[in-house]
């Protein structure tokens, strides 16, 4: 497949502070990327570079195969033929929807604009809003202005920053679904900025995980949820509860949950006596009456998939007791209640935190 | 408001003799000078603010550090001083003129030909020098909040950074530049010794020429009236202009789109901000201080004692009074839930608008006839008449810069009250506390600093206000403005320099308070 993007060592500084740096990236034609990392980390920074609003201290940003931009090259960022959906829209308020649809293709022929600005509009079901000015639309509509807007000079790339931040969570999955359906059909090449990792799980093919400036991981959503590549990454898309674990035996582990059996590499890597962290997935505990009780309830919420317990464990000052381990489940326990818990057998995740 | 009705009902019974004969002989010159110095310092003012706005915000010119708030400066220069210092600088007489003869040999003035700056043209210029900064300001702070999103938006659409400020960031600072611009005509149309030093006849000095020279109370009303016409038609127009303002974002986001200027436009670009801030303050000023170091002795500085104390005066009883109604209003607006409660506010803050010619001559409309019911009152009861105690006593200057100056303590208290969150409103009632221990408790504390910097503000403006004192002023009444005024008619400033840098001094004091403010906002 053609790379449409393809970002080498980047590194970006602003006031003599590194916000981005060793930023690897590629992305194919008609690939929707999902950037996601906790605020601060430099995912706007990035979209910003790309776009060419900042520029790069070092490294290499190739768009397509045309367009090569190093520190010695900037290329101006409406040379770029990047499109750019933002948070807020940015519709120009002192026009209206069809002034803003054609705001970028207005060198070219009239006979061609009004083409594209048709196509736009019946797409994005636009139609009788043309002459409306943005602040006479709903949230829903200024997107799909925006999303129209920058779809009209058909750029390479579309960059989306945080373009569902401002819409109703009722109506956010719905928008995501049909932009992405949208995006696929013209088979348009997309990065989408978020922190929200239910929303790249539902919008993007890739996503990539940052950290302090850096790209941590990139792969499919499946991919990076069933084995993150470290602590960062698998804490930020919250992909279960960490519990203490200290290795025993090359098979044998401690956790305050008992004692557990795994063969799985990594954890038998690590030293013995070395506390270190499991990653815990809710379907991988099991409450078994028969035992002693090992937790308690601290909390309980009611949730779509039956009632979500928080639990303690029941030896609070030892180096294996933890505060928080989630688990679901459709029997109501009571808070305080305790109950006995058991890991099931499984690939386990342990990173040293 | 009432002051106002009687002078446009008086306008309306003026003598109609004397105002045919106005009419035929100088009224529609006073008017159409009017009209053309209002357009050409808006013009001037504009081209003057906005620009230098852009190069600021939207360009790498060199020194927009120093530059940004020393284009603030000249709001802090009367006109009229300007007018002088050129004058001074500028005349056949003058030291610029003197050396080019020296230089060239020229015996005369028929010799060359040199600009006369005591014309329509130079009275235009040197308003539109001191009141750009207005422009300025609002066009700045228009540009550096506008939400850069749509400046990116636009870049990547295919504009440059020059042409995505001509299509986008230019239209939508118009309204803040049409608002900046109705002020600027506003304060044109009220300007009386600016246009009088130059023998520029407008209908600010036919006021007064009315008043003072023919007596004639009811013409000068009717006068006064059609300049009130004018400056309704500006307020209107500046509504209409705002009326697109609220498709404006304040979000704030700090990359700016940096038009890089090659280096004979940085050249070009940093002279013509230089030359705004040179000729708008740092050469009047430096020439006030020679006048001062030069001219001054302590005799002068003893004899201006008397005109400052009655400035600080009428000063600090505006200042406190313009203070206590805006309280009032705007914890009534605040706090009531009557749907008029916005309505005191309202109608107090236009007073800013009435130049303060036509001001003083409804004060006199108003204050004349109750002094004499007051005095025919104590003859009927066999007491002494009082005499004019409302319209002759320093009561109605008081009067007229409460009235003129109410805007400007109620916009400072008003925003300082818009910090409070409202759920402090409703805090103290939740905790068992009644309105009057929650005001002095909460509230006041809370708007103590507000209520500072809208007594300095008024105490500022009042100490510079000229027009009104001059026609309102009891017999042998001197301010600090007065005086100054009367030694540039007299052509005799050198006595007044020290008075004079007083004056602009503590015309700087709002321009800092101004600047820290907006840097605050845009940090």
């Amino acid at each position: 497949m053609t790379d449409i993007l393809n970002i080498k060592d980047l590194r970006v500084s602003l006031q003599g502070k590194t916000i981005l740096s060793d930023v690897q990236l590629t992305l194919s034609k008609g690939d929707i990327l999902g950037l996601v990392g906790p605020s601060g980390c430099g995912k706007t920074t990035l979209l910003n570079t790309i776009a060419g609003f900042i520029e790069q201290e070092q490294g290499q940003i190739l768009i397509g195969n045309s367009i090569a931009i190093t520190p010695g090259n900037n290329v101006a960022p409406q040379h770029r033929n990047i499109g750019m959906i933002f948070q807020d829209y940015a519709l120009f308020p002192h026009l209206t929807v069809e002034q803003n649809i054609c705001f970028g293709i207005d060198k070219l022929a009239k006979k061609e604009q009004q083409s594209r600005l048709n196509n736009l509009v019946k797409l994005l079901e636009l139609t009788n809003l043309e002459k409306r000015f943005p602040h006479q639309l709903s949230g829903g509509q200024q997107q799909r202005v925006a999303i129209a807007r920058a779809l009209a000079p058909q750029p390479k790339l579309l960059l989306l920053d945080e373009p569902f931040s401002n819409i109703d969570a009722r109506l956010r999955n719905e928008l995501m679904l049909s932009m992405r359906h949208l995006l696929k059909s013209l088979n348009i090449t997309a990065i989408f900025v978020t922190h929200n990792k239910n929303e790249v799980f539902t919008f993007a093919d890739r996503i990539s995980v940052m950290h302090q400036g850096s790209i941590l991981q990139t792969g499919s959503p499946a991919s990076v949820c069933q084995q993150p590549i470290n602590w960062q990454v698998a804490d930020f898309l919250q992909l279960g509860s960490w519990i203490p674990l200290k290795v025993q035996s090359s098979i044998t582990y401690q956790t305050a949950l008992g004692e557990v059996s795994c063969l799985n590499k990594k954890v038998s890597s690590a030293k013995e006596d070395k506390i270190q962290q499991l990653l815990l997935k809710p379907h991988y505990i099991e409450i078994c009456p028969t035992s002693t009780a090992n937790v308690q309830v601290d909390h309980i919420t009611i949730t779509e998939q039956g009632f979500h317990y928080l639990f303690s464990s029941l030896t609070p000052n030892t180096e294996l007791a933890f505060k928080q381990l989630s688990y679901y489940s459709n029997e109501l326990y009571s808070l305080g209640q305790q109950v006995a818990l058991t890991i099931k057998t499984h690939n386990f995740i342990v990173f040293n935190k | 408001m009432l002051p106002l009705l009687v002078l446009i009902s008086e306008g309306i019974s003026a003598s109609t003799d004397l105002f045919s004969h106005l009419w035929q002989t100088v009224l529609p010159d006073y008017i159409s000078n009017t009209l053309l110095l209002g357009t050409f310092v808006v013009l001037l003012s504009v081209c003057f603010g906005v620009i230098s706005a852009a190069l600021i915000v939207h360009s790498n010119v060199a020194g927009k550090a120093i530059l940004r708030w020393l284009l603030m400066l000249p709001l802090a220069m009367p006109a009229y001083l300007v007018a002088y210092l050129y004058t001074d600088l500028f005349d056949y007489a003058g030291p610029v003129q003197r050396t080019l003869r020296l230089w060239f040999n020229w015996q005369n003035f028929n010799d060359y030909w040199f600009f006369d700056i005591r014309t329509l043209g130079g009275a235009s210029i040197i308003i539109a020098l001191v009141l750009f900064p207005y422009v300025y300001m609002l066009a700045r702070t228009a540009f550096e909040l506008q939400d850069q999103n749509l400046l990116k938006a636009s870049r990547l659409l295919g504009l440059s950074a020059k042409q995505s400020f001509f299509k986008v960031a230019l239209p939508l600072a118009r309204p803040a530049i049409a608002v900046a611009a109705s002020l600027v005509l506003m304060e044109t149309l009220a300007d009386f010794a600016t246009v009088q030093y130059f023998a520029v006849n407008t209908l600010t000095t036919a006021i007064y020429d009315t008043w003072l020279g023919y007596s004639d109370l009811a013409t000068a009303n009717a006068l006064a009236s059609i300049l009130m016409l004018f400056i309704l038609f500006t307020i209107v127009a500046e509504q209409r202009a705002r009326a697109g303002q609220a498709h404006q974002s304040n979000r704030i986001n700090k990359i700016h789109q940096i038009i890089i200027l090659s280096n004979t436009a940085q050249i070009f670009a940093s002279g013509f901000c230089w030359l705004l801030a040179i000729t708008g303050f740092i050469l009047p000023f430096i020439l006030l201080l020679l006048m001062a170091w030069e001219y001054s002795t302590i005799e002068q500085f003893f004899a201006l004692i008397p005109s400052a104390t009655n400035s600080i005066n009428v000063a600090f009883w505006a200042a406190s009074l313009s203070v206590v109604f805006a309280l009032l209003f705007t914890l009534f607006k605040r706090l009531s839930t009557d749907k008029w409660r916005y309505l005191p506010m309202q109608i107090s803050g236009f007073g800013y608008a009435i130049p303060g010619t036509v001001l003083a001559m409804a004060m006199m409309s108003t204050f004349a006839p109750i002094d004499y019911m007051i005095n025919d009152i104590a003859k009927f009861f066999n007491y002494s008449p009082p005499g004019l105690i409302l319209s002759g006593s320093i009561f109605a200057i008081i009067f007229a810069y409460t009235v003129r100056f109410a805007a400007i303590a109620n916009g400072t208290i008003d925003s300082g009250i818009k910090q409070i969150p409202r759920s402090i409103d409703f805090a103290p009632a939740s905790l068992g506390v009644n309105l009057s221990t929650m005001l002095t408790k909460v509230h006041l504390p809370l708007l103590k600093p507000s209520i500072w910097v809208a007594w300095l503000l008024v105490f500022v403006e009042a100490m510079k206000e000229l027009p009104a004192v001059l026609l309102l002023r009891p017999f042998n009444f001197e301010t600090l403005s007065t005086k100054i005024y009367q030694l540039i008619s007299d052509e005799m400033l050198e006595q007044g320099a020290l008075g004079a840098i007083f004056i602009v001094l503590l015309g700087l004091l709002p321009i800092i308070w101004l600047n820290r403010n907006k840097d605050n906002t845009s940090q």
